[in-house]
């Protein structure tokens, strides 16, 4: 990003994560073997075979596992190596240590596990119907829908699936791990959390968190797999740092990381929707059931967030939802940008779309005419406020004409047979806290040093998304100096202790809170020192890009001379700062709160254009109106944006996760999983910000801006639904994320069904 | 067997087993870890270096292979600590996000300048498309290309308040 150190080091090559460190001389490499299966049992483990490649290879089984072999948070159902049962196809069994990474893969292919197969579940309405869960069913529920359903003028009901999604940062999962003074280990780990991988290790390893020093250097993305998901390599390489003595590092390949890792929650979905004669939905109703794989994991703080933007962007007064988050044979699903509200808004879009045909009404004119507007309360009891819903979804239409755009659309479709248009305008409702109240809370550390220069840690992750530059900007401006002082550092567990992942968009929130805390400490001791000083009252003097005020007038005081002044006068220039999100609350028993600081609002229209003879399709264009509050950092804010919406569209139209009938991970890698690629993105992109106006319950009134936007994708999903119904001259119904070529062409074959196997046969 | 070869400009001879890749070769013997492994198939991008003045994943050759070979990577994309035009324009547009992908991406653009100094923004994308950015949605990429080939100015399909307006 412009003009920040960091940045400049990423373009010349020199940014080192952590396969990119120099190697100690005795490091040795660590490797496992995945289950080939995807539920068994382990009868015995025979390393002779790897350990007769070399003396220094070493084989580590759950039997080497010094603490707890467990690294399950919630619910202690994730052993770090399986002593008898394995889970899902491509669980880690076995590590193994050798001098080189190809010696240490090799090793690990080499180690003879027999064992038995068992069957495995993979489909979450099975495991539903075995009470296979991971957690114990929730609802959420407001007014009275089954009357509502009784008096409706229209309803209609379905079926929704939605696909899992890899999450393909390109930096693999890895860690790097050394064993000091005996007993305690220091960790480099590429998690979103270093709080997260310090607990599990001191767990699995029987040492305090204080004997466990986890660090996280900028991460080569992460969008949620690094969340829970860096935990066990992270233990993996502490185990094998701990057993041998040696240093070691773990990273995996690509084709490892796909097939041991989670991806976004695969959910199937059954819905019911009902509306007045006059277009206003009355009632909805969802089953949701989470393939929530092979334990626990985040599976039940997403299926949260899924409840809670179960209505989307609408107001309605009736709703029963239910989320079942359902335990099968598949890799762990964990959390992935969005974090389940995508899939709880492909739903309730999907029940829009259906009661708009089941009437015969406009779908644009119907989704704007049930948004939320202010003074809504939610299902879950929460009162909006600041409501910007029909503020962006109107400025979309007046940004596209939206009714010449329609007219234009319809009369292309009129004239070519072999080629239609379609577009959609989906709206955006999105709360932001993390969903755990207890986990929203932010630290910070800040060191003010004599000569001026500022440095700030925080318990904030950098993978991408700039949140240290952003917490540079909240620092300078707190202290009032220019952002050339301020420099980030690095995420440590000995900088910030008790730290949340930084996810949930909540990154800058709460950690640039906590740097504001501490920042405004030090500045108000350093206006205190001032006023000593000029014999003036504190609060008439004031620091403004590194100038002492008094009043409105220039002192001539310099920052720095002030700092250099305050510290020879034994002034304290470092301060912790805490930061707690205030005012959330919630009652799970009553499934009513107020659990989000505030929401975030914006619309979004897409149009593709579809290739009727082969079911190609291209994505024309997209116009996204979006509430970023008063942005700390426009251009990164819109960067978050463009890149949040390629990976919903991603989601919605291309990405596609695959299993075998088996449980086999089908997709291992980007020849047999497609992500957006340059061709991918429409031409034209528009993106635009609300005006900044109102005062969200945030640091500095911005507002948060990593997931939100993820939500745009799903437009271009209706969208090409819009053009495949203009092909086939009906209102076909089919929700199915993600709708990829073939897809398309089972819809335009009239099948309905996608053309598989057996086809081909 | 013993191989010789040039990167950035530097004359390297090293022992070398058969199956290494040119991608190991560089970042473990070498120690040019700028080049990164995205997904060792030949298919993200991240691995792109340009031997004898053609891209290649460095991750599908083999180290043999560049054997009397000119070889350039991202590393040697600024000079003597000075930005290259087109690092500088990737800069100036934000193109970097985790930077994962940049050394490649970057190595993409300059074989596509050099190959041609004024690409349409059809022809960016084509030199980019084996180029996977997972942050983006490589707008800013594209931007950052028409600015190193000097073809930002006024009017349409231009960069007006931050965005790309190519239609």
């Amino acid at each position: 990003m412009k003009g920040v150190p960091e940045a400049l080091r990423n373009l010349r090559g020199e940014t080192a994560y952590i396969d990119d460190l120099p190697e100690p001389r005795d490091l040795l490499h660590a490797a496992v073997q995945l289950s080939e299966g995807a539920r068994g049992k382990i009868l015995s483990i025979d390393p002779s075979r790897a350990l007769a490649l070399d003396p220094a290879v070493r084989v580590v089984t759950a039997h080497d596992v010094p603490g707890e072999n467990q690294i399950g948070s919630a619910v202690p159902d994730e052993p770090l190596l399986p002593e008898g049962e394995w889970e899902y196809w491509g669980q880690p069994l076995v590590l193994c240590l050798a001098p080189t990474r190809q010696l240490a893969r090799e090793a690990a292919r080499l180690v003879t596990i027999v064992s038995e197969t068992l069957r495995p579940v993979l489909d979450p309405r099975e495991a539903a119907g075995q009470d296979a869960f991971v957690m114990p069913s929730r609802t959420q529920s407001m007014g009275n829908p089954g009357a509502a359903f009784a008096a409706a003028a229209f309803t209609a009901e379905g079926r929704v699936e939605s696909g899992g999604q890899e999450h393909l940062y390109l930096e693999t999962q890895g860690a790097y791990a050394e064993r000091r003074d005996g007993d305690r280990v220091f960790v480099i780990s590429s998690t979103q959390g270093t709080t997260i991988v310090q607990r599990a290790i001191a767990r699995v390893l029987g040492l305090p968190q204080s004997g466990v020093e986890v660090e996280a250097r900028r991460l080569g993305g992460g969008f949620g797999g690094k969340e829970d998901q860096a935990t066990p390599w992270a233990c993996l390489a502490a185990l094998g740092a701990w057993v041998s003595g040696k240093p070691v590092k773990l990273y995996l390949d690509r084709a490892t990381d796909m097939r041991a890792t989670g991806k976004r929650h695969p959910y199937s979905t059954d819905f019911r929707i009902a509306a007045d004669k006059d277009g206003r939905i009355t009632a909805f109703e969802a089953d949701y059931y989470q393939n929530s794989g092979s334990s626990c994991d985040l599976s039940p703080a997403i299926m949260s967030r899924t409840l809670f933007h179960a209505a989307g962007a609408y107001r309605i007064p009736n709703l029963r939802v239910t989320g079942r988050m359902c335990r099968t044979n598949l890799p762990s699903f964990t959390a992935f940008r969005g974090f389940g509200a995508p899939q709880g808004y492909f739903v309730i879009e999907a029940a829009l779309d259906a009661i708009s045909n089941r009437m015969g009404f406009d779908p644009v004119e119907l989704r704007r005419r049930n948004l939320l507007s202010e003074g809504d309360v939610t299902h879950y009891g929460m009162p909006l406020k600041e409501v910007r819903a029909i503020e962006a979804f109107d400025r979309v239409l007046e940004k596209t004409g939206w009714k010449a755009l329609r007219a234009d659309i319809e009369a292309f479709n009129a004239s070519h047979p072999l080629e239609k248009r379609g577009a959609a305008i989906i709206p955006n409702c999105f709360g932001v806290s993390f969903t755990k109240l207890p986990m929203n809370r932010g630290g910070a550390l800040v060191h003010v040093h004599a000569d001026g220069s500022v440095l700030v840690s925080t318990g904030a992750v950098e993978m991408g998304q700039q949140v240290s530059r952003k917490i540079a900007r909240i620092a300078a401006k707190s202290l009032g100096v220019p952002l050339e002082l301020i420099r980030v550092e690095r995420t440590s567990s000995l900088t910030v202790a008790n730290t949340v992942p930084t996810a949930a968009s909540t990154g800058c929130d709460i950690n640039g809170a906590a740097a504001r805390v501490a920042c405004l400490e030090i500045r108000d001791r350093l206006l205190a020192h001032a006023a000593t000083l000029r014999a003036s009252g504190p609060g008439l003097l004031s620091l403004e890009e590194g100038r002492l005020l008094e009043g409105s007038a220039d002192t001539s005081m310099t920052w720095k001379q002030l700092v250099t002044s305050a510290d020879e006068s034994r002034v304290d220039l470092s301060a912790h700062g805490y930061w707690s999100t205030p005012g959330l609350f919630y009652d799970m028993k009553t499934e009513r709160g107020s659990p989000f600081a505030y929401h975030v609002y914006g619309a979004a229209l897409v149009e593709v254009r579809l290739d009727c003879l082969c079911g190609r399709v291209k994505v024309e264009r997209a116009t996204i109106v979006h509430d970023a509050g008063t942005s700390i950092d426009p251009v990164v804010d819109l960067c978050q944006v463009e890149g949040a919406f390629a990976q919903g569209l991603g989601w919605a139209l291309l990405e596609e996760l695959r299993f075998g009938a088996d449980g086999r991970p089908m997709s291992d890698n980007l020849s047999t999983y497609k992500v957006p690629d340059v061709h991918f993105l429409p031409a034209r992109l528009d993106i635009e910000f609300l005006s900044e106006t109102g005062s969200p319950a945030s640091v500095l009134n911005s507002k948060a801006i990593g997931e939100p936007p993820l939500i745009y994708g799903i437009a271009g999903y209706f969208a090409l639904l819009e053009a495949i119904r203009a092909a086939r001259g009906d209102r076909i119904e089919s929700w199915d994320l993600p709708l990829v070529p073939e897809k398309v062409l089972g819809l335009l074959a009239g099948t309905g069904r996608v053309l598989g196997q057996k086809d081909l046969q | 067997m013993r191989i010789t070869l040039k990167v950035n400009g530097g004359t390297y001879t090293r022992e070398v087993e058969g199956h290494r890749t040119l991608l190991r070769f560089l970042r473990e013997d070498l120690g040019f870890t700028g080049t990164k492994e995205g997904c060792g198939a030949g298919e993200c991008g991240a691995c792109t270096v340009i031997m004898d003045g053609k891209t290649v994943n460095s991750c599908m050759v083999l180290a043999l292979e560049a054997d009397g070979a000119n070889v350039e990577t991202i590393e040697g994309e600024a000079s003597a600590g000075k930005l290259s035009v087109i690092q500088e324009a990737f800069d100036r547009h934000h193109a970097v996000q985790c930077g994962y992908c940049t050394g490649g991406m970057i190595m993409s653009v300059r074989d596509l300048l050099h190959r041609n100094p004024k690409p349409s923004v059809e022809e960016i994308k084509e030199g980019i498309e084996g180029n996977f950015c997972r942050c983006t949605g490589y707008q800013q990429i594209i931007e950052a290309v028409l600015d190193a080939s000097g073809q930002l100015g006024e009017g349409p399909g231009q960069v007006r308040e931050g965005r790309l307006e190519h239609a």
